[in-house]
């Protein structure tokens, strides 16, 4: 049974070490395709998937507001994998074990145990579920098993083996550390020397009202967002979820990468994206009298129901504007009209006003603009720098 | 070797191998890192529109009219001085005409009673259809004209007031502060660029097409031309 717990921990190693890699590639600020199979180092994915969703969670990494991107917790999978084969090949080698040996590598094996059943909540809770992931889960399963039938059939009168309890655990943390200290030394510093900012807003008023209240934190800051874009809506559950939007006083524009509206995108990237914005403006109101709820209640609408919404618009326009009405009442005789569409005229004009990248999601945080890459695995390290700065000074370093 | 050496040269082996990798793995993200963070970033920027029907025939004549109506003047207010349309646009009637051509999906054609500049219900629905579609465009033009009834000075006052009650209901509907840095009015009275019966297939608030009822109108478009 000792060897099952080997080649357990060795399956384990190779679920956590691809994961390792995969989330160490990110710490360039570049996009990458991300492994997402139940076979160890296949399927390599771009897009969204399950993986990435976890992989940009706050919980793939720890210490995520001192380190940029943080201390990923595939790694440390990888060091307890890798000393599990080190702890059950040891008896194996000697050709016995003790009771006491035994028991240690039960309790040794029930850590990434109750780390996967912790994981497996918390994918519930992030609402996805990463292959690799769950190649770790049952690697978890199939060594502790291994390792409790492996004490069982150890009799009480097995002789003794060198070492102690402590010495094992002690050669455990050495594993975490030896591991977590090279990580930290080779992969690239979190500063950067940029303050986490490339380039700052021009013109940051809203003359034509077209901001939408999305946060009443008391730091202003304003989202350039499309409500069909996936990574808007990831960016919004990262906020949310790592507790940094609420310092956010955060205003939204709306720049749908539509080409129905959008003329500064060939093609539509996002169908439907200008109808729904539409549905946004005509919830707030677009007159004096505005109602940011209702407008927040049709961004999250949008938001839950992204690939749906697309789908509905890439078939026939007007089923997803009936969907939205039918769903949204108060939208009702607005949506489409004349006086909307030149609301959504004027939200991306202040894009062009500031000379803004065609892209979503970008965030501006006292009229500076974060890095992209910076909105991403890297949010929580750049944005509580750039909210315990407080400075309103020029940007240094960064891009333009 | 002993038991305890092959335990020890095991647990080295496995704590060293992952090491490695992280190693490399993180060195290889550094490099990368390094490699790319001065490279120049091939992201298109926000910008309003330049379409290739932009000529310089176009643009001058947009020009000219957004001098006349103070359009293109930082400082100080808007309003149309009467201009003489011939030299605005320093070309033939049917060669002002012919630079609008490619505007047949862009532009809307308001028509009016006989020597009338009332918007009638038709009429101000499609003011507002065309103004809601302003996309990147930069100026909306309103070219006004007057079938050739009636006296020529008359006439040009005729598609003056036309004009100006194109502006008028969009100041009144949409209480724009940016319309009046965008709204270009160009009156052509009776005597130059009459549209002809080309024109009855573009976008017009009524059905009827005579060219006297062609001419009782105004002629607008967002023009797509940074200037």
């Amino acid at each position: 049974m000792l060897l099952g717990v080997v080649a357990a921990a060795l399956l384990g190693a190779t679920f956590s070490a691809v994961s390792t890699a995969d989330f160490t590639q990110f710490l360039d600020r570049q996009v990458h395709g991300l492994h997402c199979s139940f076979v160890p180092g296949a399927g390599r994915e771009l897009g969204e998937s399950g993986c990435r969703t976890v992989l940009m969670s706050p919980y793939s990494s720890y210490f995520r507001d001192r380190i940029w991107g943080g201390i990923p917790v595939a790694l440390w999978a990888l060091a307890v994998f890798s000393y599990l084969v080190a702890r059950a090949g040891a008896p194996l080698l000697r050709g016995h074990t003790s009771r006491k040996e035994a028991g240690f590598l039960v309790a040794a094996t029930g850590l990434p145990l109750g780390m996967s059943v912790l994981y497996f909540a918390l994918s519930l809770q992030v609402g996805a579920t990463c292959k690799v992931c769950v190649g770790m889960y049952v690697s978890s399963i199939a060594a502790f098993v291994a390792a409790v039938l492996a004490w069982r059939q150890t009799p009480a009168s097995a002789p003794e083996v060198p070492g102690s309890v402590a010495a094992w655990f002690a050669q455990g943390v050495g594993f975490v550390a030896l591991l977590t200290g090279i990580f930290l030394a080779v992969t690239p510093p979190s500063d950067l020397g940029k303050t986490g900012t490339c380039g700052a807003l021009v013109q940051a008023e809203d003359p034509s009202g077209v901001m939408v209240e999305l946060k009443s934190g008391s730091t202003p800051a304003i989202e350039v967002l499309d409500p069909l874009c996936p990574s808007c809506k990831a960016l919004d559950t990262r906020l949310g979820s790592s507790g940094l939007g609420q310092a956010l006083g955060l205003k939204g524009v709306l720049f749908p990468l539509d080409s129905s509206c959008n003329w500064m995108v060939g093609e539509a990237l996002h169908p439907g994206a200008c109808t729904v914005s539409e549905a946004v403006l005509c919830a707030q109101g677009l007159g004096e009298k505005r109602n940011p709820e209702a407008a927040r209640k049709v961004l999250a609408y949008a938001f839950a129901h992204q690939e749906q919404l697309r789908e509905e618009a890439k078939k026939d326009p007007k089923a997803l504007r009936d969907t939205l009405e039918a769903r949204f009442p108060e939208v009702k005789g607005c949506l489409g009209g004349a006086q909307v569409k030149n609301k959504l005229v004027k939200s991306l004009r202040w894009a062009v006003a500031n000379a803004l990248p065609v892209l979503t999601p970008q965030l501006f945080v006292r009229e500076k603009r974060m890095c992209d890459e910076d909105t991403d695995l890297g949010l929580e390290y750049s944005l509580t720098k750039l909210l315990a700065s407080g400075d309103t000074a020029a940007p240094k370093g960064g891009r333009p | 070797m002993t038991p305890s050496q092959k335990s020890l040269a095991l647990a080295l082996a496995t704590a060293l191998i992952p090491a490695g990798l992280v190693g490399a793995w993180g060195a290889s993200a550094k490099a990368r890192l390094d490699e790319n963070r001065d490279a120049p970033q091939d992201v298109a920027v926000a910008a309003v529109s330049n379409d290739a029907y932009c000529t310089p025939q176009l643009k001058a004549v947009v020009r000219r009219v957004a001098s006349a109506c103070g359009l293109v003047q930082a400082e100080g207010g808007r309003g149309c001085q009467p201009t003489d349309a011939k030299k605005v646009a320093s070309l033939s009637g049917g060669d002002f005409n012919a630079l609008f051509r490619p505007l047949a999906k862009r532009a809307h054609i308001v028509q009016f009673d006989p020597d009338t500049a009332e918007l009638d219900e038709g009429a101000k629905k499609l003011v507002e259809t065309a103004w809601s579609d302003q996309r990147g465009a930069s100026f909306f033009f309103v070219v006004a004209r007057a079938s050739p009834e009636g006296s020529a000075d008359h006439n040009t006052r005729l598609s003056r007031d036309r004009a100006q009650a194109v502006l008028t209901h969009l100041q009144e509907k949409f209480k724009d502060p940016e319309l009046e840095r965008q709204v270009g009015l160009l009156w052509l009275g009776e005597d130059f660029a009459q549209l002809d019966e080309e024109f009855c297939a573009w976008n017009r608030s009524r059905e009827a097409c005579t060219p006297a009822e062609l001419n009782r109108s105004a002629f607008m478009a967002w023009i797509d031309c940074a200037i």
